[in-house]
């Protein structure tokens, strides 16, 4: 199976160097920007497998990036939204937006790489 | 800044909101927004426009405005209006962020972002100017306090270096040999001054040097003339435009704002604080190469040879009386009184309980922390010598040696022997001033206070030899990094970066009275707190995030924050040990 591409977006670079490292060590290949604008750019250049994406982000925040994916590109790649504002509201607006799932904050990097296999199984082999 | 940019930035927020489509959107927060701002604008027309008194000050003859006393009422005006101009620009900055959140198309959402950037840079402008004025109208008071300049530049300094990301920045700084640590001057100024010439240099240079240097001047009687000097190799500044730079309101180039951002009232306000303390500030500068600020400040010698030892031993510990953040039971039968003790107490950055119950109130002390009991000797019921007496017979160590002020009008009441018998430690006669009050709490709980935060020190620094209470936890995190201790080095690196980060701009948004940004910056924090089980921090920014919320007073929000940077090196300093640790295990 050819390796899968993850678009990795999170603004705390101690976060997003651990889980980058645990990502690339389970296999995946990891592109990781530290901004919504870079984000955006990225995406415009490669569309990833499936994007992990924190909602508080400078200049673009998690929730747009849904509603640009899901309104205006029209695509429907696996994405997983993480934050550390674990209210009920903003897990329900993230998915009415079209996130395919949610991770409170600190995240667990075992349990995202868990989530992350189980969205790339729908999403590509079925 | 002149009226014409204030204008022009209205003006953009007026075509934002214009070409806005409030009848399609037909929210409730766009109608909010819109009625915001309309009585923002007519509020703001009124005051430039509209008063008899503004109009014949616009009007009249430049030599009027000439003297110094007319000058002090136009600044003292720009001051009020700026200060009133905020109280609506922060309801339309608010109902932006929360129209920001609900379902607009992508016309929609670029002009809110407009009008969202728009009224960020009047923000911004409103808050420089104000600081401007309230110093241009002499408002500002300046104290005279010893403090160790040694400390002073390396505080600057720590917060200039955690202004500088994503840039290849070299920081030193250079005290002479001759230059006396302890000096009588005002600190907070002096910090200010550093930190905005400092400030200016990060801001213009992307790879090169910064440089402070402090030199003794000269040297008087009892007066001490130091010269501060900044160079930095940034882009310098034109010859022709170095004549204007300290005026108000003047950047060196009209785009200089679209580059850099800022008002172009940093070095007025600069400027400002350097003439008022009788010093002088001069800059040279060459383009391209860089720019060199130079200023002179007279400080006082520090007479007496004991402060001169305490000053030079121990950090700049402010003597004046603050009270923040002091936990305090109130006893108080009387609804008004009530009312007022809660007002005062609140300003101050006190938490209060007020009850008028003595049952209650002893509920409440086995509940909850508390540094001091004011209690009102004549109440209902239970009377204030029997809830003395109570308190002092607690079992609980804590309960029973809060130190209690008995508050009364009757004279014969505060008998002394009684008071004593029954454990009350001081006594303020009704009616008293809010000074009387401020002082007697700050006798009876900052040794009690001060002492605390000894005996926590002591008792975490013992911890962290028997491992007994954690103040970081490194293991869960070494289990994420799978072993790669190298891998756990660059994380506690870039943990340390982040709480660095965390320092300088909450100490930014707090001097730009920014309880939003502080919320922001608090929010993102804690996740990596998390991580690392930093419990004691992540207790403070639990409590930082509530006061953002909840308490618009940010004095409580700055005695939270001085809290967290004590802490701080307190963490850092058992992160390292058990860093080590882990390693030599390895």
């Amino acid at each position: 199976m050819k390796t899968k591409e993850l678009l990795l977006a999170e603004d705390d670079l101690m976060l997003a160097t651990l889980l980058r490292y645990r990502l690339e060590k389970s296999g995946y290949q990891v592109v990781l920007v530290h901004d919504g604008r870079a984000m955006k750019e990225g995406l415009e250049q490669k569309m990833p497998h499936a994007i992990i994406c924190d909602v508080m982000m400078p200049y673009f925040s998690g929730i747009e990036l849904v509603d640009y994916l899901r309104n205006e590109l029209s695509s429907n790649i696996p994405i997983i939204l993480i934050s550390s504002a674990s209210n009920e509201e903003n897990i329900i607006s993230a998915f009415n937006m079209g996130a395919n799932d949610f991770m409170a904050k600190p995240v667990s990097p075992t349990e995202l790489l868990a989530r992350v296999g189980k969205e790339l199984n729908r999403y590509y082999c079925t | 800044m002149e009226t014409r940019e204030l204008l022009s930035h209205l003006s953009k927020l007026e075509n934002g909101l214009n070409s806005f489509s409030f009848n399609e959107l037909n929210s409730d927060e766009a109608h909010e927004l819109k009625r915001t701002f309309d009585s923002f604008k007519t509020g703001l027309e009124d005051k430039v426009f509209g008063t008899p008194i503004v109009q014949t000050m616009l009007k009249a003859e430049p030599k009027v405005l000439e003297t110094r006393q007319d000058n002090n009422e136009e600044t003292t005006l720009i001051a009020n209006v700026s200060h009133e101009i905020r109280t609506p620009l922060n309801g339309i900055v608010g109902f932006v962020e929360l129209l920001k959140e609900t379902k607009l198309d992508a016309e929609q959402k670029e002009l809110v972002n407009a009008i969202s950037a728009a009224s960020g840079n009047l923000m911004d402008i409103i808050n420089g100017l104000l600081e401007f004025s309230t110093l241009a109208a002499g408002r500002e008071k300046f104290e005279r306090v010893p403090f160790n300049l040694n400390n002073l530049v390396g505080e600057v300094a720590f917060l200039c270096r955690t202004l500088i990301t994503n840039k290849q920045i070299d920081l030193t700084v250079d005290i002479d040999g001759q230059v006396p640590f302890a000096l009588v001057g005002d600190p907070s100024k002096l910090s200010q001054i550093l930190l905005n010439l400092l400030g200016n240099a990060v801001k213009f240079v992307e790879k090169g040097k910064i440089h402070l240097k402090v030199n003794l001047k000269a040297e008087q009687e009892n007066r001490t003339y130091l010269e501060f000097i900044i160079s930095d190799t940034g882009i310098g500044i034109a010859n022709d435009k170095l004549k204007q730079i300290f005026e108000s309101y003047k950047q060196a180039e009209p785009d200089t704002y679209l580059k850099y951002g800022g008002s172009g009232l940093g070095l007025s306000i600069v400027k400002e604080l350097i003439d008022k303390q009788q010093g002088c500030i001069a800059v040279t500068s060459t383009l391209g190469i860089g720019s060199k600020f130079k200023f002179i400040l007279p400080f006082d010698k520090v007479e007496d040879e004991t402060v001169v030892n305490i000053v030079k031993t121990t950090k700049s510990e402010k003597e004046s009386t603050s009270i923040a953040g002091a936990r305090i039971l109130v006893f108080e039968d009387n609804v008004l009184n009530q009312k007022l003790m809660e007002n005062r107490l609140k300003t101050w950055g006190c938490k209060t309980h007020i009850t008028d119950n003595g049952i209650y109130g002893l509920k409440l002390l086995e509940n909850h922390e508390f540094d001091l009991i004011l209690m009102d000797l004549r109440m209902p019921g239970m009377t204030g010598f029997e809830i003395a007496q109570r308190v002092r017979e607690s079992n609980h160590k804590q309960i029973c040696q809060i130190p209690i002020i008995g508050v009364s009008a009757d004279f014969d009441v505060a008998d002394e022997s009684k008071s004593k018998a029954a454990g009350i430690n001081d006594f303020i006669l009704k009616p008293f001033d809010a000074d009387e009050l401020l002082q007697k709490i700050a006798q009876n709980v900052k040794p009690m206070v001060s002492e605390k935060v000894k005996k926590s020190k002591t008792v975490i620094s013992q911890k962290v030899v028997t491992n007994d209470v954690k103040l970081i936890n490194l293991i869960p995190i070494m289990e994420e990094c799978m072993g790669q201790t190298e891998l756990l080095d660059e994380l506690v690196r870039l943990f340390k970066q982040n709480i660095l980060e965390f320092i300088g701009k909450v100490k930014i948004h707090l001097q730009s009275n920014n309880a939003q940004g502080v919320d922001f910056a608090t929010h993102k924090i804690k996740s990596c707190l998390k991580m690392m089980e930093a419990t004691t921090l992540l207790e403070i920014c639990d409590a930082m995030s509530k006061a953002c919320k909840t308490n618009k007073d940010l004095k409580y929000l700055t005695f939270l924050y001085e809290e967290f940077i004590q802490e701080y090196p307190m963490v850092e300093d058992a992160l390292d040990k058990e860093l080590m640790k882990i390693k030599l295990e390895d």
